[in-house]
């Protein structure tokens, strides 16, 4: 039976690794100009001449379809911790308006410093996210000390999302022209205008926290009895719980300064690859659902990108119509 | 002190900064089942969160083999203390082998991968508790007796020196009882396992312990072997009952009788 699971994990495993280098592949070769895939395998090893191709691959789509898998997959990650640390399967970074509240800070800081023409960095976008996401993030603590029941939880996020993003608006409104048209693309969550340099930092993040994340799921798994059995099994519980507050916010602040807030994948990611798992186990759900989101994102954002072209579609738009129904689906189990 | 494995010295406990029981001293000798027995209300589950290092105390201290509990490090404490508490256990997705499996975690690695020798030990508890036939079966999905025998077997997994349970017969029929308190004391005699619990059913508790505390009020009414604190006047004492306690109702009140004979 043992071996079974273990077969049953490593399938899945491999099946999502394969389903993200094809979406990676028709990610690059699928667009307004068609890259054919011998094209596409002689840019790759320099044979190709046409420069146009070349620039379409390597500036645009290549760098794009890194940062969709590095992102879809945080966004997945941050909202499987938020699920574990508040045992409640409807938890995510957008619910519990974590993300309203990042965008919220970057926004100020764009405009602010934008306004007197000064340029903004990866680095102060995101700190400026981080910073947002804790506040959201420590709201939604304070409250959730006081109110029990898991739906309230969830609608007092979602009263914190609208309250940021009232503030968004209103900071936007009174932006200057120029800012507007970059802020309001951001605002509504966008993989657009990625370049080589965005990918590099968020690599680095994403790829630092998923391993301390990783490197936590034993601990994760003793937190997943619940608090008397955690501690009875000899884990440190304030220790992990700051640890989870600070990780998820990290996540969570990392995708929403490169690609604004993304709704609904980070519940419905982790649910589908719990349920093609059989296990809520970490040590198999952290890598699962990382993957899982990146091949989510990777085919809502080929959507976004061709469903209307030449008009791209907010990416929101789309995780919303295949996330939404996965909610509902958990909330009707329930 | 240091002759017994388990003490508390002027024991405060209670929530939220209000002491609900003080000053109580228990002594027990290692291999030695207490059982504490009161009204509803009377703070049996607190003292026992208190005593598992689950609620900070309000003042004086718990000792271990002499040993402060609470300098004591959790990992270390884990390998001699386990619980089966009456909080749900929640196992998302776990089979009943699987929950069972959790006991082992402080003896675990990094990553928390069970050995070949954890494995052995966990099929060893599940025959001897009686549940490898739930294996198989999904925790959440299980009635609330087979959970709890689960659950003992998860506390003896983690081979504890002593375990600390609170109600642990409340789900089970009377065979289950039975054997629950059996495997109990059989733990005891073969490893010499310490038992600390509460128990609604005296007449289980009477025959079981070998110290028996009474909790009612303020502090720790008594403390001492069964045949010390079952006595005539105990249940007017301990749950203020009487035989002209519920007039009109003769069968209640035989019952009362036939109890009060019986001690």
């Amino acid at each position: 039976m043992q071996e079974n699971k273990k077969n049953r994990y490593m399938t899945v495993f491999l099946l999502l690794g394969i389903c993200t280098a094809v979406f990676v592949i028709l990610n690059i070769c699928i667009g307004s100009v068609r890259i054919t895939l011998p094209d596409m395998i002689k840019i790759f090893t320099g044979s190709g001449d046409d420069e146009t191709l070349k620039r379409i691959l390597l500036d645009i789509r290549f760098p794009r379809a890194a940062a969709v898998l590095i992102l879809g997959g945080a966004l997945s990650l941050a909202g499987y911790l938020l699920q574990t640390f508040f045992n409640n399967p409807i938890a995510g970074p957008f619910v519990l308006g974590i993300s309203s509240g990042a965008k919220m800070v970057v926004a100020l800081i764009m405009v602010f410093l934008l306004g007197r023409a000064i340029r903004v960095t990866s680095g102060a976008m995101i700190l400026g996210a981080f910073i947002g996401a804790m506040l959201s993030m420590g709201f939604v603590l304070l409250l959730s000390n006081r109110v029990s029941s898991m739906s309230m939880l969830v609608v007092s996020g979602v009263m914190i999302g609208y309250i940021c993003s009232a503030i968004t608006e209103l900071v936007v409104t009174f932006a200057d022209d120029a800012d507007i048209v970059n802020l309001h693309n951001w605002s509504r969550g966008s993989f657009s205008g990625m370049t080589w340099e965005n990918v590099k930092v968020m690599a680095v993040v994403v790829f630092m926290t998923f391993l301390a994340v990783f490197l936590m799921s034993k601990p994760l798994d003793a937190y997943r009895l619940g608090d008397a059995y955690a501690r009875n099994a000899g884990v440190n519980l304030r220790l992990l719980r700051v640890c989870i507050v600070i990780f998820s916010s990290i996540l969570s602040a990392c995708i929403v300064a490169f690609a604004g807030p993304i709704s609904f994948v980070g519940i419905a990611a982790p649910h589908l690859v719990k349920r093609l798992l059989h296990t809520a186990e970490p040590i198999w759900m952290i890598p699962s659902c990382f993957l899982g989101g990146s091949v989510f994102c990777l085919f809502c954002d080929l959507l976004a990108r061709t469903m209307l072209a030449p008009t791209e579609l907010s990416i929101s738009t789309v995780t919303a119509i295949f996330g939404a129904p996965v909610v509902l689906w958990v909330v009707a189990k329930r | 002190m240091k002759n017994y494995y388990f003490s508390t010295k002027k024991m405060c406990v209670g929530y939220d900064g209000k002491p609900l029981i003080k000053d109580m001293e228990i002594q027990l000798p290692r291999g030695e089942i207490l059982t504490l027995i009161g009204p509803n209300g009377a703070g049996k589950s607190t003292v026992l969160k208190s005593i598992a290092g689950q609620l900070r105390l309000l003042g004086g201290k718990v000792y271990l083999e002499g040993n402060n509990l609470s300098e004591m490090k959790a990992g270390e404490l884990a390998k001699k203390m386990s619980v089966v508490f009456t909080e749900k256990l929640r196992a998302e997705m776990k089979s009943c082998r699987d929950v069972v499996a959790t006991g082992r975690y402080p003896y675990t690695g990094w990553f928390g991968v069970l050995s070949k020798e954890d494995e052995r030990i966990v099929d060893e508890v599940m025959e001897l508790t009686h549940i490898t036939d739930l294996g198989g079966q999904e925790f959440e999905r299980i009635s609330d007796g087979q959970r709890q025998r689960v659950m003992l077997a998860r506390a003896i997994c983690q081979e504890p020196e002593i375990v600390v349970l609170d109600e642990p017969t409340s789900y089970l029929d009377i065979r289950y009882k039975l054997e629950f308190l059996s495997i109990l004391q059989e733990m005891r005699e073969k490893k010499g396992l310490t038992v600390i619990m509460s128990l609604h059913e005296l007449e289980l508790a009477k025959i079981v312990s070998d110290k028996i505390l009474c909790l009612r009020g303020e502090y720790a009414e008594r403390f001492g072997t069964p045949e010390e604190i079952f006595k005539a006047d105990f249940m007017e004492q301990l749950f203020g009952m009487n035989e002209s306690s519920f007039p009109g109702n003769p069968k209640l009140l035989a019952y009362i009788r036939q109890m009060m004979e019986w001690r």
